[in-house]
C-alpha cells in the first residue's frame, strides 16, 4: 500500500490542493456577490412580480442562458481579454477565477431565483400590504424567508466550481483536477489519479455537510 | 437453382482469394497517410512515380493506429504520417516490427514571444509557457535543452517534464499551459513554445517569428515507414527518390511557407 504511493511527490499534492481551496474561495465568495443580487432582479422583473418588466427580464434571461450553455473550456479561452483587463493576467489562480465566476455566477443566480419563487405568495402580498419598500420586501422579507434555499444553491454552486476548476488546468491555474488530468489520465500516474480524486471527494462532501448544516440552522421550519 | 448460385458465389470467392493481393502487385504501391500536409505531398508526386511504372494508391485515414496496423498485416505497402517517437512507442511489445524507410518532413514546433527580439535578451526569471500535454511539453522542454535554456537530466527521454531540468541557467518559469491557448497568451509570457499548426493559425509565422525552432534534425521528423522487407522494394525505392527530389523540397518550401520543413 505505502509502495503503491511511494513515487507521489506530496508537495505537488499540496500545492494543487492549496490551488484549488483559493480558486474555490475566491470564485464562490464573487459569484455570491454578483448572482445574488443577478437572482434577485431575475426575480422581481419576472410575471406578476414588483418589477415585472418583460425586456428587462428577458435580456437579463437570454444573458445568464448564453454564459450558461458555454462549455466552461471555451468561457475561458473567451473570456481572456476580459480576465486581462479585471485582473491584468489570464494565467494561474487569478486568471481563473474571473471565468470561474462567469460561469458560475449565472448559475447560481437561476437557482437563487427558483428559491426566490419558493417562498409564498401571500407573505409578499402581506408584506406590500404593510406599505414595505422594495429594499424592506427582498431584504427583511424575501432574502430571510428563501435563506435555506440560497444556502442550498450557494453549496450546490461551490460543488460546481470545484468541478470546473478541473478545467482551469489549461490556463496554468493547477489545482487537484488538473493534477488528475495531466498526471494521473495523460501520463498513466494511477496513484496520482486515486490521491487527487479522494482529495476532491473528501472535498465536496465536506462542502455538502457544511452547507447541510447551515440550511438546518437558518431553517424555521 | 439454389444450389447452383451458391457454387458459384463459393467459386467466386475462391477466386478472389486465389488472386494477388494487392500489396503484391508489381505495378502499384499503396500507402495510408494523413490528409494535411501528408496527401497533398503525395498527390503532388503521383503523375512522376505514374511515369516511373509506380500507380501510387493514396490512403487517406483520419486515425493514427490503422495506419500502421495496415502496414503491419501487410494489407498497405507503407504508410507516411508519424515521427520516430510515435513508431517507436508503437513497437513496444509488437511483431512484426515497423521501421522507418525515409524521413521527408518536420512540421516544427517554435518559440515565440512578443517581448524580445532573440533568445540572447530572454531575461533572467523569464516565464516560458509550453503545452501542458505529455509528448508536446517533452518536446518543447527537448527543444529549449537543444538550444541551451536549461539541461534536462539524460534519463529524461521524449516525455520530459519541468521537474525534470536539472539546471536553469536563467531561472525560467516554466508554466504548463494547454497548447491551444498558447498563441492567446503570447502577450503575458516571454516566451511560448507553440505547435506550428496553433502558430499559423495565429497568424505567426514559423520561418520569421521564432526565436527558436526544430530543424531538420528534429527528432520529430515525419518518416516513410514499413516492414523490413520494405526497405529493398523498388516500388518504394522509387517513391522515396521521388519524395526526396529538389522538386519536393521546392514545393513543401512554396506551398506551407515554413510550417512544414523539408527533412532532406
Amino acid at each position: 500500500m505505502i509502495g503503491f504511493f511511494a513515487s507521489i511527490d506530496w508537495s505537488d499534492i499540496a500545492l494543487a490542493t492549496l490551488d484549488t481551496l483559493v480558486m474555490l474561495a475566491g470564485s464562490l465568495a464573487l459569484t455570491i456577490v454578483i448572482g445574488l443580487p443577478l437572482g434577485v432582479a431575475l426575480f422581481l422583473t419576472g410575471a406578476r412580480q414588483v418589477w415585472a418588466n418583460r425586456v428587462v427580464h428577458v435580456s437579463l434571461s437570454v444573458v445568464v442562458n448564453i454564459l450558461r450553455s458555454l462549455p466552461f473550456i471555451i468561457l475561458l479561452i473567451v473570456l481572456i481579454p476580459v480576465t486581462l483587463a479585471l485582473v491584468g493576467t489570464s494565467l494561474g489562480v487569478a486568471g481563473a477565477i474571473v471565468p470561474l465566476v462567469a460561469g458560475a455566477a449565472p448559475f447560481f443566480a437561476r437557482l437563487v431565483e427558483t428559491a426566490l419563487r419558493e417562498v409564498d405568495r401571500n407573505t409578499i402580498e402581506a408584506v406590500q400590504a404593510m406599505g414595505a419598500t422594495t429594499r424592506d420586501l427582498v431584504l427583511r422579507a424575501l432574502l430571510p424567508e428563501a435563506l435555506p434555499g440560497i444556502i442550498a444553491a450557494a453549496t450546490v454552486t461551490a460543488i460546481a466550481l470545484v468541478s470546473y476548476t478541473a478545467m482551469a488546468g489549461a490556463v496554468g491555474a493547477g489545482g487537484l483536477g488538473d493534477l488528475a488530468i495531466r498526471y494521473g489520465y495523460q501520463r498513466f500516474q494511477t496513484d496520482v489519479m486515486v490521491v487527487t480524486v479522494v482529495l476532491l471527494v473528501v472535498l465536496v462532501q465536506l462542502l455538502q455537510m457544511i452547507g447541510d448544516r447551515l440550511v438546518r440552522h437558518f431553517s424555521r421550519r | 437453382m439454389i444450389d447452383r448460385r451458391l457454387a458459384l458465389v463459393a467459386l467466386l470467392a475462391l477466386a478472389a482469394c486465389g488472386s494477388k493481393p494487392e500489396a503484391a502487385n508489381e505495378r502499384s504501391l499503396s500507402i495510408a497517410t494523413t490528409a494535411i500536409p501528408h496527401a497533398e505531398i503525395l498527390e503532388h508526386i503521383k503523375p512522376a512515380l505514374a511515369k516511373q511504372g509506380v500507380d501510387l494508391k493514396i490512403i487517406v485515414l483520419n486515425d493514427f493506429v490503422q495506419p500502421n496496423v495496415q502496414v503491419a498485416e501487410g494489407r498497405v505497402d507503407v504508410n507516411y504520417f508519424q515521427t520516430k517517437p510515435y513508431l517507436d512507442d508503437f513497437n513496444k511489445n509488437r511483431t512484426p516490427k515497423l521501421v522507418t524507410i525515409a524521413g521527408i518532413h518536420v512540421e516544427p514546433l517554435g518559440g515565440y514571444s512578443r517581448k524580445w527580439k532573440s533568445l540572447k535578451d530572454l531575461p533572467q526569471g523569464a516565464t516560458v509557457a509550453i503545452p501542458n500535454e505529455p509528448s508536446n511539453g517533452g518536446r518543447a522542454l527537448a527543444l529549449m535543452a537543444k538550444f541551451g535554456l536549461i539541461t534536462l537530466r539524460a534519463e529524461a527521454g521524449a516525455l520530459a517534464v519541468p521537474k525534470d531540468i536539472i539546471a536553469n541557467p536563467r531561472n525560467l518559469k516554466i508554466r504548463e499551459l494547454e497548447a491551444a491557448t498558447l498563441p492567446r497568451v503570447l502577450d503575458q509570457v516571454d516566451l511560448a513554445m507553440i505547435n506550428t499548426n496553433y502558430a499559423l493559425s495565429a497568424k505567426l509565422n514559423p520561418v520569421r517569428d521564432a526565436l527558436l525552432i526544430e530543424g531538420k534534425d528534429s527528432p520529430y521528423v515525419n518518416y516513410v515507414v514499413g516492414l523490413e522487407s520494405a526497405k529493398t522494394d523498388p516500388r518504394v525505392a522509387k517513391l522515396v527518390a521521388a519524395l526526396r527530389s529538389p522538386d519536393v523540397k521546392a514545393f513543401i518550401e512554396h506551398k506551407y511557407d515554413g510550417a512544414v520543413i523539408p527533412a532532406f
